[in-house]
């Protein structure tokens, strides 16, 4: 499957996952391609439905990433991500879809490598697990 | 504080779905599905959920109106009777009675349509009575009368769970029948083969185990094919064909030349799944017809509905649990519009005005002189309506300026007449144009019974009273017949129309009301103690023996051309209720197809450089209308699709008014259209 | 829920009323149909037949502030064997049995223990199937004694993305994640659906889920589900109310 190269959708919050993000673009990190960068407040604002329609509709992974636990801007946002990913992924299971296929992390303004390494591991692990089996299924 | 659920049947397909209207202070409240009734079985589809959501609307009718100076102007119910009476008996005495048509609702209750015929009968002297049946399945009641001698589905909607092979055409059943769809999804989980036959991909034929894609107007081709290949591989069933039927050998001559490579060059079926399908129908144990539109609007729908006879009797496929041909209807209560009679050619209980005995017997029962002449269906008052023979219209409760096809015609017709009053509940397209405008209690506010398509007598109880000062049609109705000076019209509720209607209809002689309120009765129901008939035929067909008619394909009356290269096919989506006067004003269901649209298929979409969501405009020889384009696979290439329900792009702009010659049906499934870039 | 026109009717009756013949057998959603004439009662105690699950639901509509829990008076029903068996329940029996008798728990679901066998992919193409059948008639939220938005997300083209049906899996995905605090297992959503997709068993297998990672089972008036706590156990703002 070396050929196969994965979509994915990274949520990053604007104050420390997306700075991250812009430290590591400077910095001139190497990161894959296909991956698509989407800046929100806060990782509590990614709604659980958007993870799962963006899964539904073929999407090979979803990343999610907030600031360290005690460092939200929003005080206990990342306490709810926290609580509801662990909750999101047990539905793909269920349905039949894999689990790792979702991943939050932590990634703070300061860390531009982590942003690195964070993402080239998950296009690695979406790259093993194969293209997303709802991109042949048609409803 | 007072809160209540009332049992009721839902106003939207003819399926008869019975729930729960919740009522809080004069309030609807929602909608809670009845779990004991035989037919729903305690589910509902996405319309039934919302059938309150309409009914209190503030758009909702409340006050007579006449026009004045070009506009509608509110008046009291006095002065609109008056107005009625006036004009229409003035327009009566000067051009005659069969001047006049009333049409007749598939909406309104069966005692109101028993009403509706009378009045045109008795009150006014015409036989000129017609509904919306006209537009939808009157091919099946002339096709089932000839092959069977009565037009009503001939099992019924449970029976669709044991079925062992459904085959299913011209019906996209999960959206337009849900409940009915629900049970083939049931039949299939059991293991039961579904074999869907449709130019377009339905929600069930994506799920089904066959489904054959005919171009549009060739169904007595593929037909025909099946039947042949039943012939040719021993697969008929020779003692229902020696012992029921007549007239086989026409039949085996008629599609003796069906071979299935000229079928698959004719309909585009390939040979080898029409074969197959043909196969499975013929040998199952337990094999059910199901069919819709698709079949019926066609000018020659009446042969496609005797092609399908013809399919189930060479197989004994009738007259049997979970077997037989069912039509499936689509109003809520069009099966019991034509059972009451409201139909030109025919009396309550499908007696023929022009039999001598039959009108012996009205004239006694309603005391006066009843017209021999068998009247103007709806298609053909049309018409006449347009060269200035017809000069008033009475309609209760349909709304022809958008669901009959050339619209530009019927705009015309109804601009040509001296005298246009419609009963309605809210203001629509065709109310809009009238002289006077009654006010009309919906489903929720009166008391009643619908027919549904399997022949059940279902009840409506009142939930809530009308808005204003609007009345139930039956009130209308007889006010009107008494003002005309007619006996006969002193009702005081429907429970006595339906004595009367019980006592001259046959088939109803058993219904009252008593007895419907706590029975599912279907008919036909002769006497008081008989327990209604599920299965028709299953001794012998009701004219005796069934008649094989031997069919032959004919093209569509307008097929494609150079200047208008595609066909053009209408139909339903799930969420709209034909003309959307109800639907649209439910939130829920507008917000989910909110607009028109046109469906086009990608390769045809690809090479005209159109894309997904792109306005075009579509057109016809009579018309042209601007909608978005949805770019898919669900429909053959060369062929479009349209739903009728939007006003603001009416599908029926386009459609052709060519009829079967029988029936009358207009040609809605098929006519010729161009796309372009608007 | 009694005797009416042939049927088996739902009926709010008033004090002084006649009750009627009241049949137990025909397993309505009283919750439900509570919540819809809930705002309409305006003062005074109802009393509700409930059935384990009901109560657990109220509990639900309770803590959430939707009911008044002083106003509502329980009337103990305990299922029957057929009951119980239909729903595979594991908790069937009411605080106090006013009607009925105490049955035993169904001790497991075949259907469950089916898939969680089955691998990612046959498990994908179960649900595929099954929910290809779904015809949007929404009778699974409408009948959910916790299903209580007044704006669903379901009804948003932005998460359920198809024209027409039937709706992606987007649309039960969603559903259940919504649930996975809330569902106490009535086994509505399963009884209503036309297209009979098996939806109780996916709720059971997501409340063990939910059991084994957060230690919550739903319907227990004095716990607070873990999606509005903090990692510490704090207290935060009902998430529904971002709605």
């Amino acid at each position: 499957m070396t050929d196969f190269r994965p979509t994915i959708l990274a949520f990053c919050c604007n104050w420390c996952s997306y700075a991250g993000a812009d430290l590591a673009g400077v910095s001139r990190l190497q990161m894959p391609p296909n991956v698509h960068i989407i800046r929100v407040m806060c990782s509590a604002s990614v709604k659980p439905e958007y993870v799962l329609k963006a899964l539904s509709q073929g999407i090979d992974g979803v990343l999610v990433l907030g600031c360290h636990i005690g460092d939200c801007h929003y005080m206990t946002g990342n306490h709810r991500t926290a609580k509801r990913m662990p909750l999101v992924q047990k539905v793909l299971k269920e349905t039949g879809i894999d689990e790792r296929r979702l991943k939050l992390d932590w990634v703070s303004a300061a860390e531009g490598e982590k942003f690195q390494k964070v993402i080239v591991d998950f296009v690695q692990e979406v790259q093993m697990l194969g293209p997303s089996p709802l991109r042949e299924v048609r409803f | 504080m007072s809160v209540k659920h009332v049992l009721t049947t839902c106003p939207y397909c003819g399926t008869g779905c019975n729930f729960f209207l919740q009522v809080a202070d004069g309030r609807l409240v929602g909608v809670v599905p009845c779990k004991t009734d035989e037919i729903s079985l305690g589910r509902l589809c996405i319309k039934g959920y919302n059938a309150h959501a309409f009914v209190q609307h503030p758009d909702r009718l409340k006050q007579p109106m006449i026009r004045e100076g070009g506009q509608l102007k509110q008046v009291t119910w006095e002065k609109a009777m008056d107005r009625v009476v006036k004009e229409i008996t003035r327009i009566r005495d000067k051009y005659g009675p069969d001047s006049v048509v009333v049409l007749a609702s598939a909406k309104c209750t069966n005692e109101e349509n028993y009403l509706f015929q009378k009045l045109a009968r008795a009150a006014l002297g015409t036989n000129n009575v017609d509904h919306c049946a006209r537009l939808c399945h009157a091919s099946t009641v002339t096709g089932l009368l000839y092959s069977f001698g009565s037009g009503a589905m001939t099992n019924t909607i449970p029976e669709f769970d044991d079925a062992d092979c459904i085959l299913v055409t011209g019906s996209n059943t999960l959206e337009a029948h849900p409940m009915i769809g629900a049970r083939m999804l049931r039949a299939l989980d059991k293991g039961a083969k579904v074999i869907v036959v449709d130019p377009r991909e339905t929600p069930l034929s994506r799920i089904s185990h066959i489904s054959l894609h005919q171009k549009p107007g060739t169904d007595i081709a593929w037909i025909n094919g099946m039947v042949k290949v039943i012939i040719d591989e021993g697969l008929v069933n020779e003692e229902f064909v020696r012992q029921r039927t007549t007239a086989f050998d026409e039949l085996k001559e008629a599609v003796k030349d069906y071979s299935p490579d000229k079928v698959e060059a004719t309909t585009g079926i390939p040979m080898g799944k029409l074969v197959e399908a043909a196969r499975i129908y013929a040998k199952s144990d337990k094999a059910m017809l199901a069919y819709a539109m698709g079949i019926t609007q066609h000018s020659n729908g009446t042969n496609i509905v005797k092609a399908l006879a013809n399919l189930a009797m060479v197989t004994g496929h009738l007259g049997r649990e979970s077997t037989g041909v069912n039509p499936l209807r689509g109003q809520c209560n069009v099966q019991g519009a034509c059972d009451a009679g409201g139909l030109p050619n025919l009396y309550p209980g499908y007696q023929r005005v022009d039999d001598p005995e039959a009108k012996a017997k009205f004239e006694r029962a309603w005391g006066k002189q009843l017209p021999g002449k068998p009247g103007l269906t709806l298609t053909c008052a049309i018409k006449e309506a347009m060269v200035g023979k017809l000069k008033a219209m009475i309609i209760f409760g349909e709304n022809i300026m958008l669901s009959d096809p050339d619209l530009g015609h019927v705009e015309e017709a109804i601009g040509e007449l001296e005298f246009l009053v419609v009963s309605e509940i809210f203001l629509s397209e065709t109310a809009q144009k009238a002289h006077v405008v009654l006010p009309a209690a919906c489903y929720a506010e009166k008391d009643g019974t619908f027919t549904s398509t399997d022949r059940a007598i279902r009840v409506l109880r009142k939930a809530v009273d009308p808005p204003g000062e609007a009345r139930p049609d039956w009130k209308i109705a007889c006010e009107l017949g008494r003002r005309l000076g007619s006996p006969g019209f002193d009702f005081s509720s429907p429970a006595e129309v339906m004595k009367e209607m019980a006592s001259v209809t046959p088939q109803y002689g058993g219904i009252d009301f008593e007895r419907v309120d706590k029975q599912v009765l279907r008919w036909p129901c002769p006497t008081p103690d008989h327990q209604g008939t599920r299965i028709l035929h299953t001794q012998k067909f009701t004219k005796g023996l069934g008649v094989f008619a031997p069919v032959q394909h004919a093209p569509p009356m307008e097929e494609p051309s150079e200047e208008y290269p595609f066909i053009l096919t209408t139909g339903r989506n799930l969420f709209h209720y034909h003309t959307g006067t109800m639907t649209r004003r439910s939130p829920k269901l507008e917000r989910e197809a909110p607009e028109p649209y046109v469906e086009i298929n990608s390769s045809d979409a690809k090479r005209l450089n159109i894309v997904e969501d792109e306005r075009v405009s579509v057109s016809s020889v009579r018309g042209s209308i601007t909608l978005k384009a949805r770019v898919t696979d669900r429909i053959i290439q060369g062929s479009i699709f349209i739903p009728f329900h939007y006003a603001e792009a009416a599908a029926n702009r386009l459609t052709n008014a060519a009829l079967d010659p029988i029936s009358n049906i207009p040609e809605l499934k098929v006519c010729a259209a161009k796309v372009a870039k608007a | 829920m009694r005797e009416e026109h042939g049927n088996v009717a739902p009926a709010l009756v008033s004090k002084g009323e006649d009750i009627g013949e009241v049949r137990v057998e025909v397993p309505y959603q009283l919750i439900t149909i509570l919540e819809t004439i809930y705002s309409w009662v305006p003062k005074g105690r109802i009393a509700v037949i409930t059935r384990k699950c009901d109560e657990k639901a109220l509990a639900e509509l309770t803590k959430r502030g939707y009911v008044d829990d002083k106003r509502i008076v329980r009337i103990g029903l305990a299922c029957s064997k057929e009951q119980i068996a239909r729903c595979r329940c594991g908790d069937p029996v009411p605080t106090k049995v006013d009607l009925g008798e105490a049955g035993l728990p169904h001790s497991k679901d075949d259907l469950s223990e089916k898939l969680a066998r089955m691998s990612p992919e046959e498990r994908l193409q179960f649900w595929v199937r099954q929910f290809r059948k779904c015809n949007k008639c929404f009778a699974c939220t409408h009948n959910c004694p916790v299903c209580f938005c007044d704006d669903c997300v379901l009804e948003e083209r932005t998460f359920v993305a198809e024209h027409g049906i039937p709706p992606g899996l987007s649309f039960h995905m969603i559903r259940s994640y919504h649930l996975i605090d809330k569902c106490v297992e009535c086994g509505e959503c399963e009884r209503s659906c036309p297209a009979e997709i098996p939806l109780l068993t996916l709720r059971k297998m997501l409340a063990k889920d939910m059991k084994e990672v957060y230690g919550y089972v739903p319907g227990d008036p004095k716990t607070v589900s873990p999606l509005n706590t903090t990692l510490e156990g704090e207290q935060m703002e009902d998430e529904c109310d971002e709605c």
